[in-house]
């Protein structure tokens, strides 16, 4: 059921907010253990939630998203509720405070089924990097539900909640949602409060939903944006309704497409129905228009490079001392924080520091680091150029569909996977991945839509018009 | 990428990796340089006065004293004793 029409059931008390609960909760026990999405099941304060929910439907008082349940990636901080970012070293860490996020959700009620799993840190495009569960592809359990917001993508294919949130640092948000045929929108940098989000990359990081379509991701979009006086970063911008386009006619929109997201690498079953989506919004009177991107060479290591310099800094807190992992029998200080950090970190975030490190070393900096932060430059430029005469981008998603877990084995495979995703992170772009297809084997293909800054009106509005026309498959769990 | 230069960032990163993890570490670190080394291609320079104009200076919060979090939630995730964060002895 999608979020509009859950929130008309519970008003006209078709169905109640615990029963509603009830469901999706029964659903995660039914199949979350064979596809391993949530590291933490909050059904007791759920089924609590859920109540006081109903009582405020009773009185009339119901906001967009009271009673209606939500999943929450493990990395967005929830007081009282564990929240561990997949990793060791956080296993046991229960926030003393509410992301801002989470403040403004639950000051709308909602109910909170749990947290979901993900790369450590944010740190993959898999969530084999999971530390507890490595979740499967609600289409083919023997593929990768993408990452690393792969839990809060497999939870939303296979009904184990409505929608949820996940983050998106280089592609957390879009790769996943293309890998497990659902909808999800990376924000402008800076529209949604990174309070309370473990920090991975912080001039890159966003918080976003994840969904069924684009429509109940703009209804998500809607409760959880706006200034915060706790992130430096965040916009003062003014927060329009992002439902207010939907379902407006896309008809002398113009539509880039930048030839270097369709080249050699990409997949030609994914290509084929990225441009098939292409000729139907040429079909709905939208013009497309050819144009280039040369810089997307260099935007992988351009993203790691400055990804990784800023995960190196922002993981420096972890000592062993203030919270999480410590390990035991340390005689000293430095073998404190050593050990700590040495058995609670995971392999890819340790190459992730190494890598941080060495391009912010003496000797390296001015050759990685100022290069990196040069080419951001070029890519905003050559972003701002398509923007001149465009009103959207529409690219792939991902190269390829999702894939089996074997080949995450290899780093560079993996970092070079992203491509289709880093730059919109780079720019701070808004983005939105959406089904457009299926492969042979059924495995989903996702559409972005890229949009100018502050302009997800107009990125959804474009998803959903193609949505209209397509009817998407549902997972055989 | 050798595995002393490995030895030598872990040691920045405050980790430690035994002589089997420096070793397989040090191959993994050579090929993700190799791709990193993509950027030495193009000849372009920062300009450091185009960047941080996200940055809303105007909308600071005001410096005024409030209560700040419970020591008690403060501490709760660490191992504390009378209030305090415990560490090793550092002093001789």
């Amino acid at each position: 059921m999608k979020l509009r029409d859950m929130r008309r059931a519970l008003d006209e008390k078709k169905i109640s907010a615990p029963e509603l609960a009830k469901e999706y909760l029964e659903n995660i026990n039914k199949y979350d253990e064979k596809l391993e999405c949530y590291i933490t099941v909050t059904a007791d304060k759920a089924a609590a939630q859920a109540e006081k929910a109903q009582e405020i439907i009773n009185k009339g008082e119901a906001k967009a998203l009271t009673g209606i349940p939500l999943a929450i990636k493990d990395n967005i901080c929830t007081e009282g509720v564990r929240t561990t970012c997949a990793s060791r070293i956080l296993e046991n860490f229960v926030p003393p405070y509410n992301a801002t996020v989470m403040e403004k959700l639950e000051h709308q009620n909602i109910v909170m089924l749990g947290k979901t799993s993900m790369d450590e840190f944010a740190m993959g495009g898999s969530t084999q990097t999971s530390a507890f569960k490595k979740t499967k592809n609600p289409y083919n359990v023997n593929c990768v539900p993408g990452g690393s917001s792969g839990g809060s993508a497999a939870v939303v294919a296979a009904d184990l909640a409505p929608a949820a949130l996940g983050s998106d640092t280089g592609g957390s948000i879009r790769q996943p949602s293309a890998f497990c045929g659902v909808t999800g929108i990376k924000p402008t940098y800076s529209r949604v409060s990174r309070y309370g989000l473990v920090a991975f990359a912080s001039s890159l990081d966003q918080i976003g939903p994840i969904a069924k379509d684009s429509h109940d991701c703009a209804i998500l979009l809607n409760a959880i944006c706006g200034f915060d006086p706790h992130d430096g970063t965040s916009s003062v911008n003014e927060v329009p309704d992002f439902t207010a386009k939907i379902g407006k006619p896309v008809k002398g929109m113009k539509i880039a497409l930048p030839k270097e997201f369709f080249a050699d690498g990409i997949d030609s079953e994914v290509r084929d129905a990225v441009l098939k989506a292409a000729d139907e919004y040429k079909a709905m009177g939208a013009e497309l228009v050819e144009c280039s991107m040369p810089s997307l060479k260099y935007a992988v290591p351009c993203y790691y490079l400055l990804a990784c310099a800023e995960a190196a800094s922002n993981l420096s807190r972890y000592d062993g001392i203030k919270y999480g992992h410590r390990a035991k029998g340390a005689d000293s200080y430095e073998e404190l924080v050593i050990r700590s950090r040495s058995e609670g970190f995971g392999e890819e975030v340790k190459r992730r520091i190494l890598l941080g490190n060495y391009c912010l070393s003496s000797g390296y900096y001015d050759a990685y680091y100022r290069k990196a932060l040069a080419l951001r430059q070029l890519i905003r430029k050559e972003y701002d150029d398509i923007f001149e005469n465009c009103d959207v981008i529409l690219t792939p998603t991902t190269p390829t569909v999702a894939y089996s877990p074997e080949i995450t084995a290899d780093p560079v495979q993996m970092y070079q996977a992203d491509i289709c995703t880093v730059t919109v992170n780079i720019a701070g772009l808004p983005a939105v991945s959406t089904p457009c297809g299926y492969d042979k084997n059924g495995m989903p293909i996702g559409l972005s839509i890229i949009g100018r800054k502050f302009d997800e009106q107009t990125v959804l509005q474009i998803s959903d018009a193609y949505e209209q026309g397509f009817t998407p498959v549902a997972p055989k769990l | 990428m050798d595995t002393n230069l490995v030895k030598y960032l872990a040691e920045l990163g405050k980790l430690e990796f035994s002589s089997e993890e420096l070793e397989k570490t040090a191959e993994e670190m050579t090929d993700i340089i190799a791709l990193m080394d993509t950027v030495k291609e193009i000849d372009i320079t920062y300009d450091d006065l185009k960047d941080n104009h996200n940055v809303y200076l105007d909308n600071l919060r005001t410096d005024e004293p409030k209560a700040s979090m419970p020591t008690s939630k403060v501490l709760q995730n660490a191992e504390n004793t009378n209030n305090c964060f415990v560490v090793p002895k550092v002093v001789e």
